[in-house]
């Protein structure tokens, strides 16, 4: 995205800009929201991929609207009258525009639905390994000594765990067992979203940490810190009110860096049977299930895999060019 | 006991396939082959099997899942074994008459034919004392038989098994190197039906001595064939079997046809496994030449494909049951009338649509399958005479009035106990599963649904009745033989409980039952027997333990220049029957 041509066309551009600025009369110092906002809105693909968020988020949200308008049986509903005499799915039509899965249902209706796990998993796992992400880096970085160490340590040995493993490992111990007993600590943890999202903001806080780490390091050691110490703020006004809000922009850009990866990750143990579990729809599950006869079923493969690649992409655009928004000079 | 069913049912998942079976009486309407006596074939020829996995077992003594089977009964002759078509009667193989009972029925007498001889390196002929030797050896560790304790385990002086050596068993006599004679505790008709089990094929002791004092016992890799096939031997005497590649077995220089009721057409018959991709493997067979099926269905896809356009090649071979078991000794479960009212609401059209629709099977009104002993007692095609049990599509109607007389007055469940599901977590049995959770919801259960390999549904959940899983779904049963007992024994007697490796699956423990079950497993005559177990599967079917949902049919497929013939008795193709064209 960033050739140097664009650089050129953005840099005529913010200079038109602030000649018209001038021209209007009224100088006024552009607030940094107003910089941000005025390079992303120059930045079409990342215009494009926020447009199709925020249709998707729609979607989510509007599911059982959506389903009901399409005129197509809800995500739970096998219909038999949909497959043929050997059991087998029919494809494409007019009455289920994406077909149906193995077992007669729609997979127009389950593609839908199946976008409320992704955004639920990239809400909600993405807030909860950025919020711990970024206060152990803050309290590493900023406190050194032992808590760093604790803390650095931590994340090594968490850096060197097998995830999927640990997934399939409390998905297995924590499902219901011997005794009618349901789920570790109290039924708590079992399969499901729930255990899905806590598996990935456990192992994805880690990489959020280093960065903030890293950042607070250099930060701690600037004029306003000092100045703010000699002042007699308190520690906690230092790391809250005055480091934190020199690290938006790096959270910011790493938080969209992480969104797809958890998005995947979801996928990626749905498939393996340690996510969501049946009936709800996800499309990671989507695909698990169809993996077996995608050579004379291809729909049910294809649609929640166009919707996943689509979504991970549009994140990951979006990633692009919020960093590039944030911090034009960043040269990557 | 009969574990074979579950063997078949996790090869079918783990290669992702539709295991499929079907109705009665000899093949189906729709395909040419396998149905009726196998006609005449041409001698000569090498046959290819493929195969998704290894062969379980190839020692006679532990040899127990289908694919097993069809590689031992080629190569090994038991006392009795059975011809392709023919279900319920052996045949006498290795004995020269059917068995004499005497004494009420504890004496059992066999008579050998002479001049069996064993191929090499053995080169003598099989005597009675070998008989004995085989069966004496399968209640060793060494030996572990899935069986042996449960046929065997009422001749006099039988010990327990996993012995560390084999133990002289003195209910077994041998008063001449032609004669046997099993002296039981009790009479029993399953004993004599289970002499045409492997483990009753010859074992030379003095040979085989020194390979079964090895834990596990090395006589797999040394077996001395008696029928028309052996396993090629290499220089070394040991046999050429590349464990998960292949093995390829041979004409038996020292058998004679005149002894033998097989034809035994073939010259070579090579044994391919690692067929992973079945698929694959089953569009090869359809379009190459001298292939056929060995341990796996082909996919539903491909039965499509070969019903549609090649007839000739394809073949439905009925077999077991399956069921969905709901456990009696789990609220709300526990409760006749609202295991009624699940019946009652199940789709079996819709269940049978998850294997491939009705060219692989018929729906299942009860138990016995079609063709078994005392199918027709039990109620035939029409099943017995109750309600809950009578729609095919299911009837929320019905299940509603029987939730009511469980005290729902809603006519949904309105209680506080959620159901456990463990089922398949691929495959066909996971879609069975599905439907099924979905046909659970209408009724108004909530259903935690575990998915799970089709090994660890049983070892861990559905076997053990500690889980207390409320809902199996993906269960089902292949009788050891053609019988009653081998039917309703394990599967629905309340004495058959366990606490592990339990196949009582819904713990149904009910007293009339038993005591039905105790009373027919000590009647030897077969008219008498039917009947029994006939009303056997209608006491178990009025408790409603379970939902009976279909008659299998499994599908085989070959070459179009294969003339195969299938062994009805485990519902896959008869390597001694089948030829080239």
């Amino acid at each position: 995205m960033t050739t140097p041509g664009v650089d050129a066309r953005s840099e005529a551009a913010e200079n038109r800009f602030a000649t018209e600025t001038i021209q209007s009369g009224a100088v006024t110092a552009r607030t940094p929201p107003q910089l941000f906002w005025g390079r992303l809105r120059r930045d079409k693909v990342a215009l494009c991929a926020l447009g199709f968020l925020v249709v998707l988020a729609l979607i989510a949200i509007f599911a059982p609207l959506i389903v009901h308008l399409a005129g197509v049986p809800g995500p739970n509903e096998p219909d038999k009258s949909t497959l043929d005499s050997f059991g087998l799915p029919t494809g494409p039509s007019g009455e289920h525009p994406f077909g149906v899965d193995g077992i007669g249902r729609d997979v127009f209706a389950r593609t839908v639905y199946g976008a409320r796990v992704s955004l639920e998993v990239a809400i909600l796992a993405t807030a909860l390994s950025v919020g711990i992400g970024v206060i152990a880096g803050m309290f590493a970085g900023f406190y050194r000594g032992w808590v760093d160490t604790a803390i650095s340590r931590g994340i090594d040995v968490l850096l060197a765990f097998p995830i999927l493993l640990l997934a399939i490992g409390i998905a297995s111990a924590c499902s219901f067992g011997r005794g009618g007993s349901s789920g570790c600590l109290g039924g708590s943890v079992k399969p499901g979203l729930a255990l899905v999202i806590l598996v990935i903001a456990f192992v994805n806080w880690t990489y959020m940490a280093r960065i903030v780490r890293g950042q607070v390091l250099s930060l701690r050691e600037k004029e306003f810190v000092e100045a703010a110490r000699s002042l007699g703020a308190s520690k906690t006004r230092i790391i809250f009110r005055e480091i934190l809000p020199n690290l938006v922009a790096p959270i910011i850009v790493y938080t969209t860096l992480i969104v797809p990866q958890n998005i995947l990750f979801e996928a990626a143990l749905s498939f393996l049977g340690v996510g969501v579990q049946p009936p709800q729809a996800s499309w990671g599950k989507m695909i698990a299930d169809a993996q077996g006869s995608f050579d004379t079923a291809w729909w049910f493969m294809v649609f929640p895999g166009v919707a996943l690649l689509l979504t991970v992409l549009a994140f990951n655009l979006i990633g692009d060019g919020l960093s590039d928004a944030l911090d034009p000079r960043s040269d990557r | 006991m009969s574990r074979h069913v579950w063997r078949v049912l996790a090869l079918a998942v783990a290669a992702l396939t539709a295991l499929t079976w079907s109705a009665c009486g000899g093949g189906d309407a729709a395909t040419g082959i396998g149905a009726g006596a196998p006609a005449k074939g041409k001698k000569g020829g090498t046959l290819n099997a493929l195969f998704a996995n290894d062969l379980e077992h190839i020692d006679p003594g532990e040899a127990f899942y289908q694919p097993d089977y069809m590689m031992v009964f080629a190569v090994h002759r038991p006392l009795y074994s059975f011809e392709p078509t023919n279900l319920e009667v052996a045949s006498p193989d290795l004995a020269a008459a059917p068995p004499k009972l005497s004494d009420g029925g504890r004496t059992v007498t066999v008579k050998l034919k002479p001049g069996v001889r064993y191929g090499p390196p053995v080169n003598r002929t099989a005597t009675s004392a070998d008989v004995k030797y085989a069966i004496e050896r399968a209640f060793t560790a060494a030996v572990p038989n899935g069986y042996a304790p449960t046929y065997f385990g009422i001749v006099e002086g039988a010990p327990e098994p996993g012995r560390k050596k084999p133990t002289d068993i003195k209910g077994i006599e041998t008063p001449d190197e032609e004669t046997i004679v099993f002296r039981l505790s009790e009479s029993s008709g399953a004993f004599i039906k289970a002499l045409s089990l492997p483990i009753t094929a010859p074992v030379p002791e003095d040979y085989a001595k020194r390979y079964d004092a090895e834990t596990p016992s090395q006589y797999a890799t040394h077996q001395a064939a008696t029928g028309p096939y052996m396993i090629e031997a290499g220089k070394d005497g040991r046999i050429t079997y590349e464990i998960g590649k292949r093995m390829t077995l041979v004409r038996n220089p020292n058998w004679s046809a005149a002894t033998d009721f097989r034809p035994a057409y073939l010259d070579r018959i090579e044994l391919t496994m690692g067929n992973e991709d079945t698929t694959v493997a089953a569009r090869q067979i359809l379009k190459g030449k001298g292939l056929i099926n060995g341990d796996f269905p082909p996919d539903p896809p491909v039965i499509k494909e070969a019903v549609q356009r090649r007839k000739s090649q394809i073949t439905f071979a009925p077999l077991g049951n399956r069921y969905i078991s709901l456990n009696t000794k789990v609220k709300p479960l526990d409760d006749v009338n609202v295991r009624k009212a699940i019946v009652a609401a199940s789709d079996r059209n819709a269940l049978r649509l998850t294997r491939g629709g009705p060219i692989v099977g018929d729906l299942a009104t009860h138990f016995l399958a079609p063709g078994q002993p005392g199918f027709e007692e039990a109620g035939g095609m029409k099943g017995p005479n109750l309600d809950f049990i009578q729609n095919p599509d299911g009837s929320m109607a019905l299940a509603a009035e029987y939730m009511k007389k469980a005290g729902y007055a809603s006519g949904r469940y309105t209680g506080s106990e959620t159901l456990t599901m463990v089922g398949d977590d691929s495959g066909v049995g996971a879609r069975t599963a599905e439907v099924f959770q979905s046909q659970l919801q209408k009724l108004g259960f909530e259903v935690d649904f575990r998915q799970v390999p089709h090994d660890t549904m049983f070892s861990k959940f559905c076997n053990v009745p500690e889980a207390r899983v409320a809902v199996c779904p993906n269960v089902g049963w292949l009788p050891d033989f053609a019988d009653g007992q081998a039917w309703f024994d394990p599967t629905f007697s309340g004495e058959s409980i366990v606490p592990e490796n339990n196949s009582n699956w819904p713990q149904l423990d009910f007293p009339a039952i038993n005591e039905a079950i105790d009373d027919a497993k000590k009647i030897t005559g077969q008219a008498r027997r039917d009947k029994a177990w006939g009303k056997i599967d209608r006491m178990v079917m009025a408790q409603a333990p379970a939902v009976p949902w279909i008659w299998d049919k499994q599908a085989n497929i070959a070459s179009s220049d294969v003339q195969g013939a299938i062994a009805r008795w485990n519902a896959q193709w008869d390597l001694s029957f089948t030829s080239i064209k």
